[in-house]
């Protein structure tokens, strides 16, 4: 007799497990949330503006900002990951989409008469038992 | 109904890959109609302009940070989880399967590495659980989903960020970081609704990723040389939907490649810069004709989920039917 819903000796994820880890993953979802909320602005001490203040004055943090190494690096290398990883995956693409034509190539074409007369798999979802 | 393979998730699995996928999709739309707002100006209005679109953004956020911490809890706390390490490797099977790859499509080679087929067929046995690709989709999400939460946590407030680099410009940077990191990612998932939609055997969607394989019938003729791709019938629609969404997916990535290179906020301009005209207008369809790959991966995605459905309608009822013959028989 066939059963094709029986567990094909796959091990698979009990289902208290699953329960158990999605509530702890919102309860830390939503706790990184609250935590991050928290991380905001003392209005007394943010970018006062001390124009008797040597190098400070209007727009001077705007200027020390952009000239900050590790800004700077961090948006350039990621611009130039961008293009690379780009690149490689047009040429993915190119790949698989020569590599689908031509398995295309050895299907049956459309409307071709059944060169197999048993044993393929059909149309409705492959052979049964 | 596309053409059933052996099986290779568990429900949990392909659960979670449908729900990462919605989560993913919709992060990048709201994402991306505020950093192509150039080109995308249109999705923006859409969702009911900038804040509101920041609002669901933020809200997709959490989802993804709950969607991520689930999958590492259920890879870490279970044995089938654990086992699943060994599993992600990369192989030196992995780098031939590549140079394979090309040399396939060159016609140097007659048959696809078994670390790159798709369609296992007669030669389930010799197909590891991911492909090259499948592998490398693994490393390169799990980097960019952890450099994504962390710098979209740090930019969840941004007076906080400020305060901490004492300077604005530093929110603006991590900001820009956030996006241009996602784009690796865009182009990616682009490219894997390619991959898993277009396969002339699974056309019009790959169900592996969303039948589960407690479902899927596991027995073959081992008499079948190869995988047998010969059987099948190619569908009449494969042809030019592959073509379009070739070139949809190639005017997708290159797009939003040249969109990251122009559409940069950082360092900071001092001067107003006037953007749009018409020298925007190939960037702004090519961004679109993107966006509109990302919508079908979408739709694939909710088209799996249907085929799943009807596929277990139909196993529950043979099973029913099946039972009422051996009571008969009885």
């Amino acid at each position: 007799m066939s059963n094709a819903t029986a567990e094909n000796g796959a091990s698979s994820y009990s289902g208290t497990v699953i329960a158990v880890n999605a509530v702890i993953s919102v309860v830390v979802a939503l706790g990184l949330v609250w935590v991050v909320n928290g991380f905001n602005v003392f209005y007394e001490r943010l970018n006062r503006v001390s124009p008797t203040v040597e190098g400070g004055g209007i727009g001077s943090a705007f200027d020390a900002g952009n000239e900050m190494g590790l800004l700077v690096f961090m948006v350039e290398a990621i611009h130039a990951i961008d293009v690379i990883m780009g690149l490689f995956i047009l040429v993915l693409v190119f790949v698989h989409w020569g590599a689908f034509r031509r398995l295309a190539a050895r299907m049956r074409q459309p409307g071709e008469s059944r060169m197999v007369p048993d044993g393929g798999a059909d149309d409705d979802g492959g052979e049964t038992q | 109904m596309t053409n059933l393979d052996h099986g290779k998730f568990t429900r949990m699995t392909t659960v979670f890959h449908s729900l990462l996928a919605m989560d993913v999709f919709f992060l990048f739309f709201t994402g991306y109609a505020i950093m192509f707002n150039d080109e995308l100006w249109w999705m923006l209005t859409l969702m009911g302009g900038s804040g509101s679109v920041a609002a669901l953004h933020r809200v997709f956020g959490v989802g993804l940070l709950a969607l991520i911490t689930f999958w590492i809890l259920m890879m870490v706390t279970t044995d089938t989880g654990r086992s699943n390490f060994g599993e992600i490797m990369p192989t030196p099977g992995d780098a031939k399967a590549f140079i394979q790859d090309i040399q396939f499509v060159l016609g140097n080679e007659d048959e696809r590495h078994p670390n790159a087929r798709q369609f296992a067929g007669g030669t389930a046995d010799e197909i590891p659980l991911l492909s090259y690709v499948g592998k490398g989709v693994v490393f390169i999400f799990a980097a960019e989903l952890t450099l994504l939460s962390v710098s979209g946590l740090l930019i969840w407030s941004k007076t906080g960020l400020m305060q901490y680099f004492a300077t604005q410009t530093a929110a603006m940077a991590f900001v820009v970081f956030h996006g241009l990191l996602g784009v690796v990612m865009l182009m990616g998932i682009m490219f894997h609704i390619f991959e898993h939609g277009f396969h002339p055997a699974f056309f019009p969607v790959e169900t592996k990723a969303f039948i589960p394989r407690s479902m899927i019938p596991e027995d073959h003729d081992d008499d079948t040389e190869g995988t047998g791709i010969e059987m099948l019938e190619l569908s009449p629609a494969w042809a030019s939907a592959t073509n379009l969404a070739g070139a949809a997916t190639v005017i997708g990535i290159v797009s939003v490649m040249l969109a990251s290179i122009y559409d940069t906020g950082f360092p900071v301009s001092t001067e107003l810069i006037v953007g749009g005209g018409p020298s925007n207008l190939l960037l702004t369809v090519g961004v679109n004709i993107g966006v509109l790959v990302l919508f079908l991966g979408m739709v694939l995605s909710v088209y799996g989920n249907l085929v799943r459905m009807r596929w277990e309608q139909r196993v529950q009822e043979e099973t029913e039917s099946e039972s009422v013959d051996v009571e008969t028989a009885d």
